[in-house]
C-alpha cells in the first residue's frame, strides 16, 4: 500500500491536535514531504526502517532501560517520520522559551541571594525551603555572569486548541540532545534529498555554540581554558551522549576518579602529570558532587570541588542549586516570576497546576481523577506519576495514601492531550503522541536555541508517557526555514 | 592524556592482538587437526590457553575445543571475553579512539555473538568461521591506522600491541615445544607455528636450512624483517614509547627507557644456543618475564596505578 493509500486508514483521536492531518486535509507544511513520500510503499518504508535501526546498532547508540528485564543494550527507538514545525511556529516557541530562561535564571540569583521575590510575597518562603533542590551551599554564592541554567531542556506540548503548552522545565542535567543530532544523520541516510528539499534548519551547531559558551566561562587569564565533561560513567544510561558530545566538542570527558582537588583548584590526572582544569560541564546530579559537601557515600564526584567552585577557581555548569527551579511545585508560579523579574505577559502557556499540598484542591482532584495526572514534584523519567484516565480504583486508592504522607511533594494538573504524529510502525502508519524538548544554551553572550530539539514519541498506542526510561522513542524534528 | 584512558586504549589493543594471535593460532590448529592421522591433541591447546587452571576443561573433540576457546562466556580467556573486554575498554574512551574504530569493534563483537558464526565453527566450516573473525581484526587494524592522528591515543595503542605480540608469540612458540617433547614430528610442528604467526612463506624463502630448530629460533625470536619475531615487536615498542619524551616527566621517561634499552640488549647480545630446547626455554620465560614488567612499570608510572 503506498504512503497515500495509509492515511484513508489514519485514524486521528477526537479532540487530539495531529501535526500532519487536519479533517482529512494534509497541512501544508507536511505537503512537501507528504508529495515526494506518496507512492512510496510499505515495503520501502518497511527497508528504510530496518537501515535506521541497523545504523543505531552498529554506532552503538543505546540506552538503558531500568525496569526493563533485558541486557543492557537497547536501541534508542526511533520513527524514521519527522516532525515538522513551521518557521512561524518555531519563532513563537524561541521566544517563550528565551523569555522563561531569563526570568528563572534572575529568580535563581535572587533566591540564592536577597530572596526578594519572597520579600514581596510573589512566592511562599514555606516552599523555597521545602524544595529538596534549594542548596544551603549556594545561598550567597556568585556565579559567573549570574547565569545558571546554561544548558536547559524546555518540555513542550501542544494541546487540542494546537497551542503550545510549557509541560516542565529541566535546569539540572536535560539529556537528549545528542539523539536530536543522530536523527538527523538518520535522516539524510533513509530520507536523501528531502531535507534541503523541505528547506530544513541545520541543528550541527550545538557542540560549537556549547563549547564556545563553556570557554567563555573559564576565570584565569588563559587563551586555551581546559574544559572538561564530567560523567557517571558507562553504567550511566546517557553515556552515549556524554560520549558523544565530549568528542563533538573535542573535551575530555572524565569521570570523578579522574580529577583531584589541591590548593582550591581542580586538576586531573593525565599521563604528563596534574593539569589544571577551567570549566566542569557536569553530568553529575548536585547530590554527588562532592562528598565533602553533599551525599557522603557518592563516588561520582569529587571531594573538594565546591570548595574550588566557591573559590571561582572552577566553573560548574549547570550550577548547582537549580532543582529549586524546576520543582514541579514551582512551575506554576514562573508567569508570576517573568512578571515580576520582566514585567513582560508569559509568552508560552502553562499548564493549570493544583499543589496537593492544598486541601481544597486535594479533594477536587481527587474527586475528578479520571482526567488529571498527578507527579512527584521532585522526579524525573515519568517514574512515580499517576495517570487518571488510565488506572483502576485500588491503584488510586494506594497512590493516593502516597499523597496524604506527603502533600508538598505532589501536584496535579489536567491531562493533556498531547498532540499526534504519524508513525510508521509494524508496516503501518499510526498517530501517537509526541512532546517537543527543545535545547536552549544560555552565554556570556546571551541565548541561543538550535532550531528543532528531540521530539519524544509514546510508541506505545494511547499512551501519554513519552519518557525513553519508559519506552518512548524519538523523531527527527524538522524546522523549516522562513 | 588522561591516565584512565591511556590505561583503556592501552588494554583495548592489547586485547584486539590477542584475539587476533590466538585465532591465527587456532586456524592454524584446526586445519593440522584435519591433516593429521592420530587425534589432535587439543586438551594441550585447551590447557595452554587457559589464563588459570581454573579456566580450563576437558575436550574431546574440536567442536568442545573451539566453543571453549572461542564462543564461551563460562571461559575468562576464551576469544568472546577478549573482545567483550576490548569493547568495554572501547565505550570508556569513545572521545580518544575514532567513531570508526568504535564501530569497528563493535560490529566485530556483534559477529562473534552471531549464531550464524557458532553454526559455521561447529557444526559446518570452521575455517570460514576464522576467516570471517579474522576480517574483522584486519579491519580493525587498517581503521586505526587510516584514521586516527598520531597523538598519545596511537602510541599506547601501538606499545600495547607489540607488548601483547611479544608475549603471545612467546606463547604459541611455547606450546609447539611442547608438542614436540610430547613425541610430535618436529618440522611439522615448526611447520604449524611458523602458520600460526604468519612466518612459513618467509622461513622458506630466507632460511636454506628450513625448518630446523636452529633457523625457527632465529627468526622468531631475533628476525627484523619478521613482524611477528620478538625483536621486532620490542624495536616497536621502544620506537613508539621514544615519542612519549615531550610530554613525559623526565625521571619517567628515562626509568621505561632503561628497562626497554635493557630488554632488547638481552635479546639482541645473547649467546643462548638456538638449537638447545632447555636454553630456549629458559630464553621464552626470561623474556616474557621481563617484558610484563615493561608492561607493569608503563601502567605505574603513566596509568597511575599504584606500586
Amino acid at each position: 500500500m503506498s504512503f497515500a493509500g495509509f492515511l484513508s486508514e489514519y485514524q486521528v483521536r477526537p479532540k487530539v491536535w495531529d501535526e500532519m492531518y487536519e479533517a482529512g486535509d494534509i497541512r501544508s507544511h507536511y505537503q512537501v514531504f507528504f508529495d515526494s513520500l506518496s507512492q512510496s510503499t510499505s515495503a520501502e518504508f518497511t527497508l528504510k526502517d530496518e537501515l535506521a535501526k541497523k545504523l543505531f546498532m552498529n554506532q552503538g547508540i543505546t540506552f538503558t532501560v531500568y525496569s526493563d528485564g533485558e541486557g543492557i543494550e537497547k536501541i534508542f527507538p526511533f520513527d524514521i517520520i519527522p516532525r515538522i514545525i513551521t518557521a512561524a511556529e518555531w519563532e513563537h516557541i524561541e521566544s517563550g522559551i528565551k523569555q522563561r530562561i531569563r526570568a528563572l535564571n534572575i529568580f535563581l540569583r535572587d533566591i540564592y541571594h536577597d530572596q526578594f521575590i519572597i520579600k514581596d510575597g510573589i512566592i511562599p518562603a514555606a516552599l523555597m525551603h521545602s524544595c529538596p533542590g534549594f542548596l544551603r551551599e549556594m545561598v550567597g554564592v556568585d556565579v559567573p555572569f549570574d547565569i545558571y541554567t546554561h544548558i536547559s531542556g524546555i518540555d513542550l506540548i501542544r494541546d487540542g486548541d494546537g497551542s503550545f503548552y510549557v509541560l516542565e522545565d529541566n535546569l539540572r542535567t536535560p539529556s537528549g540532545v545528542s539523539y536530536m543530532l543522530e536523527n538527523r544523520n538518520m535522516t539524510y541516510r533513509i530520507f536523501p534529498g528531502l531535507l534541503p528539499r523541505n528547506n530544513v534548519r541545520s541543528v550541527k551547531d550545538y557542540p560549537d555554540l556549547l563549547l564556545k559558551n563553556l570557554l567563555g566561562l573559564a576565570n584565569r587569564q588563559k587563551s586555551e581554558p581546559t574544559v572538561v565533561m564530567l560523567t557517571p560513567g558507562i553504567y550511566n544510561s546517557a553515556y552515549f551522549e556524554h560520549t558523544t558530545l565530549a568528542r563533538l566538542m573535542g573535551i575530555d570527558l572524565v569521570e570523578g576518579r579522574d580529577l583531584v582537588v589541591d590548593n582550591a583548584k581542580v586538576y586531573m590526572k593525565t599521563t604528563a602529570g596534574l593539569k589544571q582544569v577551567d570549566v566542569i560541564y557536569r553530568r553529575v546530579d548536585d547530590e554527588f558532587l562532592d562528598p565533602l559537601i553533599f551525599n557522603r557515600e557518592s563516588i561520582l564526584g569529587v571531594s573538594g570541588i565546591y570548595y574550588a567552585y566557591r573559590m571561582g577557581n572552577v566553573a560548574i555548569v549547570n550550577a548547582p542549586g537549580n532543582g529549586v527551579a524546576d520543582d514541579k511545585a514551582v512551575y506554576p508560579y514562573v508567569p508570576n516570576m517573568i512578571k515580576y523579574y520582566l514585567n513582560e505577559e508569559p509568552i508560552l502557556k502553562t499548564v493549570p497546576t493544583y499543589s496537593m499540598n492544598d486541601p481544597e484542591h486535594f479533594s477536587e482532584v481527587f474527586s475528578k481523577i479520571e482526567s488529571m495526572v498527578i507527579k512527584k514534584t521532585n522526579e524525573s523519567g515519568g517514574y512515580g506519576m499517576l495517570m487518571g484516565h488510565a488506572v483502576t480504583e485500588q491503584e488510586v486508592a494506594a497512590y493516593k495514601l502516597e499523597v496524604e504522607k506527603n502533600p508538598r511533594h505532589f501536584i496535579a494538573q489536567p491531562i493533556i492531550s498531547l498532540s499526534s504524529v504519524p508513525c510508521f510502525l509494524k508496516g503501518k502508519v499510526q498517530p501517537r503522541h509526541v512532546d517537543l524538548r527543545p535545547f536552549a544554551l544560555y552565554g556570556p553572550q546571551g541565548i541561543e536555541i538550535v532550531p528543532g530539539g528531540l521530539t519524544r514519541v509514546a510508541l506505545r498506542e494511547g499512551s501519554l508517557v513519552v519518557n525513553s526510561s519508559q519506552g518512548g522513542g524519538s523523531k527527527d524534528t524538522w524546522v523549516l526555514g522562513s | 592524556m588522561l591516565s584512565r584512558v591511556a590505561d583503556s586504549v592501552f588494554w583495548m589493543a592489547r586485547y584486539m592482538e590477542r584475539t587476533d594471535k590466538i585465532l591465527r593460532a587456532l586456524r592454524t590448529s584446526y586445519i593440522a587437526s584435519q591433516d593429521e592421522m592420530q587425534d589432535f591433541n587439543w586438551q594441550l591447546w585447551v590447557d595452554g590457553l587457559s589464563a588459570k587452571s581454573s579456566d580450563s576443561i576437558q575436550v574431546s573433540n574440536y567442536q568442545e575445543a573451539l566453543n571453549h576457546l572461542i564462543l564461551s562466556n563460562q571461559n575468562d580467556a576464551s576469544v568472546l571475553a577478549n573482545i567483550v573486554r576490548a569493547r568495554e575498554n572501547a565505550r570508556s574512551v569513545q572521545d580518544y579512539i575514532t567513531k570508526e574504530v568504535w564501530q569497528g569493534i563493535n560490529e566485530y563483537y556483534h559477529l562473534i555473538r552471531d549464531s550464524k558464526t557458532e553454526d559455521l565453527l561447529l557444526k559446518n566450516d570452521p575455517v570460514t568461521a576464522f576467516d570471517q573473525l579474522l576480517r574483522e581484526s584486519v579491519l580493525f587494524y587498517g581503521t586505526v591506522d587510516i584514521t586516527m592522528n598520531r597523538g598519545e591515543g596511537y602510541i599506547f595503542i601501538s606499545i600495547g600491541k607489540y607488548i601483547e605480540r611479544v608475549i603471545r608469540s612467546l606463547d604459541i612458540l611455547e606450546l609447539q615445544m611442547l608438542e614436540i617433547e610430547k613425541g610430535g614430528n618436529e618440522a611439522m610442528h615448526w611447520k604449524y607455528l611458523l602458520y600460526s604467526l604468519s612466518g612459513y612463506e618467509f622461513h622458506t624463502k630466507h632460511y636454506k636450512n628450513a625448518l630446523h630448530m636452529d633457523e625457527v629460533i632465529q627468526q622468531v625470536f631475533l628476525d627484523v624483517q619478521f613482524p611477528h619475531s620478538i625483536l621486532y615487536s620490542l624495536t616497536q615498542v621502544e620506537r613508539y614509547f621514544k615519542r612519549l619524551e615531550d610530554i613525559s616527566l623526565p625521571e619517567y621517561f628515562r626509568e621505561m627507557e632503561f628497562l626497554l634499552g635493557r630488554a632488547l640488549s638481552n635479546l639482541r647480545y645473547n649467546t643462548r644456543r638456538h638449537n638447545d630446547s632447555v636454553e630456549v626455554k629458559g630464553w621464552i620465560l626470561e623474556t616474557r618475564s621481563e617484558v610484563k614488567a615493561i608492561s607493569q612499570k608503563l601502567a605505574t608510572l603513566y596509568f597511575g596505578y599504584s606500586q
